[in-house]
């Protein structure tokens, strides 16, 4: 800090510069306070209580938890329920990441040089503003399997004469709804990863083009390097997103409002329904393991894509 | 990075001029490109299909809805009673008062959520402080909690001080969780902001308050606008805080409500309501996304972009 030094050298306007300064550093906490409490109390807190009571069993309202020690941990990892979630997850965030990704850099290849690309990205965008669960009734009709009364799905395969599918049924959900993710989101990717592309200095596409390239030349010489670091953030936005699935999966699964099969549930749907579902009895050490599971989980994979993303900055 | 879009300020000078045409030769039609123009269009065509499918089955029958997807709707208009599954949708699941709860819970907790927001960021960004880029950090690390993982000591503790299965305790936890994305995203507007407007102000003797107030918000005007509205949308679409914390009817929200309504409508078979009732959760951000659409895209790009 040069406070000192200033007042000891008195400058006439460097002088009031630096009160200046002191005054504005004085708006600080009263600034920040508000936020910052809200923020502890809210959620870094609970975070921290979550971990302690993931070491106590806990059957939760009446009840008081006590110290078990890693017991909960245990039989989480050897129950079929975390299991399954855990699979279906890591389904979602990988099988949907993949998928949504590679959609996503199809569109940049074509949607820079397409008439009425702006217009394509809002109609792409439109589903990312609607509620999940509204979007969960929605497939719910899509995908209905009902003979004689078949959902829009259904309906166009039997009208080009397939047979009728169960998409919603346990085992099927996870795809059909990896699918609906990979439908959903990736107007959003593609909007972050357009603005990108918008971003790249458009004389070297014409360098390309005049050069011959090819779209894919184009993209893999051009487009990718130049929007990696945005293709790394659009990557852990999405890692975060995933991981949080819960209400299209409680829907579109189950009768809507107690749990889904569990060969279909999320991590999500495990806590929520250790705590609060309608099936037997609160199982609140139960449902705070899984949650550690899955900040564990959201902090493993996010540091991994940093690190195999990391690359030096092209600066343009 | 690119300068966030702001309030128009000064119009950019002049467009560049049409890229010029590519040689002759290297247009050729490419498999890739013929495949991703069919896949775009494909996909296009599907979402504003999707966007219809909804509209006109909200005015069906079910038998309409399953046998005649592509078909406009027919029956309720010949019985003279259009809006039947509306009505019924608003009478059953109750949406008359989740409408006004989700409108006035949604609105106060964004606006608050900004009101709080700002003076933080502004302070993250402009004050000079030592350790608050850390701190940036700490608050936005706060992004990636999923709120599954604070829900149990959250519902615990508010049930001990009475604020579980109460519209004010989840607007304090709509706020509080709502802070980590705003705080960020309007650090980035803060940071971006011209130095020599503060400084000015500094020397014609204007407090640092006064300086935060009268100049950096309404240059920040843009940035604050574009978190209220993604508060408005994010806070109006959750539903699953509002599943926990919302146990009475006359309490619940429009995504709550419609939860309920959802077992006990496909129960019955009530298929035209149950769209009835979507279409009502979808519409008004439909109309929010289509008036402001460029400035939602944007502020979502900013958060991410950074």
């Amino acid at each position: 800090m040069t406070t000192t030094a200033e007042a000891v050298v008195p400058r006439p306007r460097r002088g009031t510069h630096g009160q200046h300064e002191v005054r504005k550093r004085r708006l600080f906490w009263p600034f920040v306070a508000p936020a910052f409490a809200l923020y502890l109390i809210f959620l870094v807190l609970p975070t921290i209580a979550t971990v302690v009571l993931s070491f106590t069993s806990w059957a939760g309202a009446g009840d008081s938890p006590e110290f078990s020690g890693f017991t909960q941990y245990a039989r989480m990892w050897a129950s079929d329920s975390f299991q399954y979630s855990f699979r279906n997850t890591l389904i979602y965030v990988f099988v949907g990441g993949i998928g949504t990704f590679v959609l996503a850099f199809l569109f940049t290849m074509v949607l820079r040089e397409m008439r009425g690309g702006k217009l394509v990205r809002a109609i792409l965008f439109f589903p990312n503003i609607v509620a999940p669960v509204a979007l969960g009734m929605f497939l719910g009709f899509v995908f209905k399997y009902q003979p004689g009364k078949q959902g829009l799905a259904n309906f166009l395969l039997e009208s080009v004469g397939l047979t009728a599918a169960k998409f919603l049924d346990p085992a099927n959900v996870t795809w059909a709804v990896t699918a609906a993710i990979m439908w959903a989101s990736s107007g959003f990717y593609i909007t972050i990863l357009m603005a990108a592309v918008d971003r790249i200095p458009p004389y070297l596409y014409e360098d390309a083009e005049l050069a011959g390239a090819s779209p894919w030349q184009k993209f893999r010489n051009v487009t990718l390097p130049l929007t990696w670091d945005v293709v790394g953030v659009a990557g852990v936005l999405w890692t975060i997103n995933a991981l949080k699935i819960f209400e299209l999966v409680f829907v579109l699964a189950g009768p809507g409002t107690y749990s889904p099969p569990n060969n279909a549930w999320t991590l999500g749907i495990y806590v929520f329904d250790r705590s609060f579902g309608s099936n037997g009895t609160p199982d609140f050490g139960a449902a705070c393991a899984c949650a550690v599971a899955m900040i564990a989980l959201v902090t493993v994979l996010v540091l991994l894509l940093r690190r195999l993303m990391r690359r030096d900055a092209i600066q343009f | 990075m690119t300068a966030p879009p702001r309030e128009p300020v000064a119009k950019p000078v002049r467009r560049p001029p049409r890229k010029p045409k590519p040689a002759p030769g290297s247009r050729r039609l490419s498999p890739l490109k013929v495949l991703g123009t069919v896949v775009v269009w494909a996909f296009t065509a599907f979402n504003l299909f999707v966007l219809y499918w909804l509209l006109s089955s909200s005015f069906k029958t079910p038998v309409e809805i399953f046998t005649q997807p592509f078909q406009l709707p027919r029956q309720w208009f010949v019985a003279g009673d259009p809006f039947r599954n509306y009505v019924y949708a608003w009478n059953q699941a109750g949406l008359g008062s989740a409408f006004v709860n989700t409108v006035l819970l949604v609105g106060a907790a964004a606006i608050v959520t900004v009101v709080v927001s700002a003076p933080a960021a502004y302070a993250l960004t402009r004050l000079g402080v030592r350790g608050a880029s850390g701190m940036t950090g700490f608050v936005a690390i706060g992004m990636g909690v999923p709120f599954q993982t604070v829900i149990i000591p959250l519902f615990v503790n508010m049930a001990k001080i009475g604020l579980a299965n109460n519209l004010f305790g989840l607007f304090l936890i709509y706020v509080a969780l709502s802070l980590p994305f705003t705080v960020f995203l309007l650090t980035g507007f803060f940071r971006s902001l011209p130095d020599e407007m503060e400084e000015a102000a500094a020397i014609d003797g204007a407090s640092p308050l006064r300086t935060f107030v009268s100049i950096m918000l309404p240059l920040a005007r843009g940035g604050l606008i574009t978190a209220l509205i993604l508060n408005l949308i994010g806070l109006w679409n959750e539903t699953l805080l509002a599943i926990v914390f919302l146990q009475e009817n006359a309490d619940f929200t429009l995504s709550r409500a419609l939860f309920t309504f959802y077992g006990a409508a496909s129960y019955q078979s009530e298929y035209g309501g149950l769209i009835a009732g979507v279409a009502i959760v979808v519409l008004p951000m439909l109309v929010l996304y289509v008036v402001l659409a460029r400035r939602i895209i944007t502020g979502l790009t900013l958060g991410a972009g950074k």
